[in-house]
């Protein structure tokens, strides 16, 4: 599903963010990047949906080269993809229905198809009563919820989140991780920037370590491995 | 382009407009006071070079014949310098007519001029030679003051040098107001755009993270850029055109000597040419700005 070989990246302002990193995920897999702040985990979720190239390496997802991608490519990939930030990036001008409906009006859905398919993505994820309100109406864990709904709405084969916990207290977090596990048991392949050491622990998946731009620890049914 | 997209972009524009009411204003206001000064300084130039043709058209050479020639000399002599190149009309204003002329401007009775001159009328034959180019008046001139049967020739020597000079002077000022107010429209409106652009660059942002192509993000904007500069272009196109009328007709009836262009071709032209480069200036403009974010 995902394949990185070799790959650098640089920085325009000398950082070298990437050094040499050789990974590969498998279609379904559930993967943890963990690592201190500054390692390269958010570079390499940026590689996925191709926010950035690489300086050197290959980056390859579904068997489709990103580095030799052309531009006008790439929205066709990323409606592959889907992404979920720290900070939600909601649009706050429009609704809870609208900013989720916005991941399929935007590649030309039909508006009954666009309706029905919100409707059913806002009731996955818990949120059919909500779907008039404005973000700043809503809590944290409701505004994840929404970017999760946008998200998965295109049903991607791949769902990439950085540190999707990092704004919301434990309780909430854990109403993600439920959400995330759910979409990953559905066959979606999910790769999380994290740095929630609990949630790590106890989710027992692959966990890929990332320390100064290289990969400095990859394995099966890991732990966060660093302490406190 | 599908329907389904064609029927979201017109609504996202609608709505971008509504949403974001004060910047639209804003937008229509920068495009309309841009235009009408672009407007105002266009009539400017009209006037400006229509001033040095009405100063250079009454350039003439005064052409004084031999006192010694009959009349029919004196016509020979102008169809042969109607003959020239560059040659626009010659006209004979014989001796006779030049006493009776002389006569009205000493406003007296002319009966006994003649008398009173002497008994001899003192003025000679003129042609009235006019240029088809005033820049070739004083090659012209000195062309003809040397054919035979001509006694001199006079057409404001030094004055006509100054004069081009002037109106030269006079039409490069009017294109240079033009050429500035231009540049400072374009200006005005590409910030305005790149406001918009930027107050919704998040938007744009997250549109191309769920997979909208370019083309998709950029029509909504170059829409609204062309619609918002259509406005200001009306706008602009209705106070120029109401105000120079007013200034116009201000002028004609305090100033009257000054030659002032009332042309409706050119009311036509400049009200049109404000519409397009308001559509133009704003479409143009929204594509610009966005093509920064637009880059992968």
């Amino acid at each position: 599903m995902i394949q990185l070989r070799n790959v650098s990246k640089i920085y325009p302002n000398g950082a070298r963010a990437l050094v040499d990193v050789n990974l590969k995920i498998g279609k379904g897999e559930f993967v943890f990047l963990v690592g201190p702040s500054g390692a390269g985990k958010s570079t390499i979720i940026k590689l996925f949906y191709r926010d950035e190239t690489p300086t050197r390496g290959q980056v390859q997802i579904n068997s489709k080269n990103l580095v030799r991608m052309k531009d006008r490519e790439v929205p066709y990939l990323r409606r592959g993809i889907g992404v979920i930030f720290q900070d939600f990036k909601l649009l706050p001008n429009k609704t809870v229905f609208e900013n989720v409906a916005f991941a399929l009006e935007v590649i030309g859905v039909s508006r009954s198809e666009v309706k029905n398919r919100t409707l059913v993505t806002l009731e996955l994820v818990g949120l059919a009563s909500k779907e008039k309100s404005f973000p700043h109406e809503l809590s944290g864990g409701e505004q994840q919820r929404v970017c999760v709904a946008r998200a998965i709405i295109n049903n991607p084969a791949l769902l990439v989140a950085d540190e999707p916990t990092g704004n919301l207290d434990p309780e909430t977090a854990w109403e993600i991780m439920d959400l995330l596990y759910n979409i990953n048991k559905r066959g979606t392949t999910v790769v999380m920037a994290t740095h929630a050491r609990n949630i790590v622990d106890k989710m027992q998946k692959r966990v890929i370590a990332i320390e100064n731009g290289r990969v400095a620890r990859d394995e099966e049914k890991g732990g966060y491995g660093y302490d406190a | 382009m599908t329907l389904n997209s064609t029927r979201y972009i017109l609504r996202e524009t609608v709505h971008s407009m509504k949403r974001n009411p004060w910047l639209s204003i804003a937008s229509v206001l920068t495009v309309m006071v841009s235009l009408v000064i672009l407007g105002f300084s266009v009539f400017f130039l009209a006037n400006a070079s229509n001033m040095a043709k009405s100063f250079e058209s009454q350039l003439e050479i005064a052409t004084f014949v031999q006192t010694s020639a009959t009349s029919a000399q004196v016509q020979a002599l102008q169809s042969q310098i109607q003959g020239m190149p560059g040659v626009a009309s010659v006209t004979i204003v014989t001796k006779e007519q030049a006493l009776i002329d002389f006569g009205k401007t000493m406003g007296g009775s002319q009966g006994n001029l003649v008398t009173d001159l002497g008994g001899t009328n003192p003025f000679p034959d003129k042609l009235t030679v006019k240029a088809t180019d005033p820049q070739k008046v004083k090659a012209l001139a000195d062309a003809v003051s040397v054919l035979p049967g001509v006694d001199k020739v006079r057409y404001g020597q030094g004055y006509v040098d100054k004069l081009l000079i002037f109106t030269q002077w006079l039409r490069w000022i009017g294109l240079g107001v033009v050429v500035a107010f231009g540049i400072a429209a374009i200006v005005l409106i590409s910030i305005n755009v790149k406001m918009n652009v930027f107050s919704r660059r998040r938007e744009i942002q997250i549109m191309k993270l769920v997979g909208a192509s370019n083309g998709f993000i950029r029509w909504p904007f170059l829409i609204e850029g062309l619609a918002l500069g259509l406005v200001g272009g009306a706008l602009a196109a209705t106070i120029v055109g109401m105000g120079y009328n007013w200034l116009a007709n201000y002028i004609l009836s305090t100033l009257t000597f000054l030659p002032v262009v009332q042309n409706g071709v050119l009311f036509r032209q400049v009200t049109v040419g404000l519409l397009l480069v308001g559509m133009v200036m704003g479409a143009i403009g929204s594509g610009l700005s966005l093509q920064k974010f637009l880059r992968a």
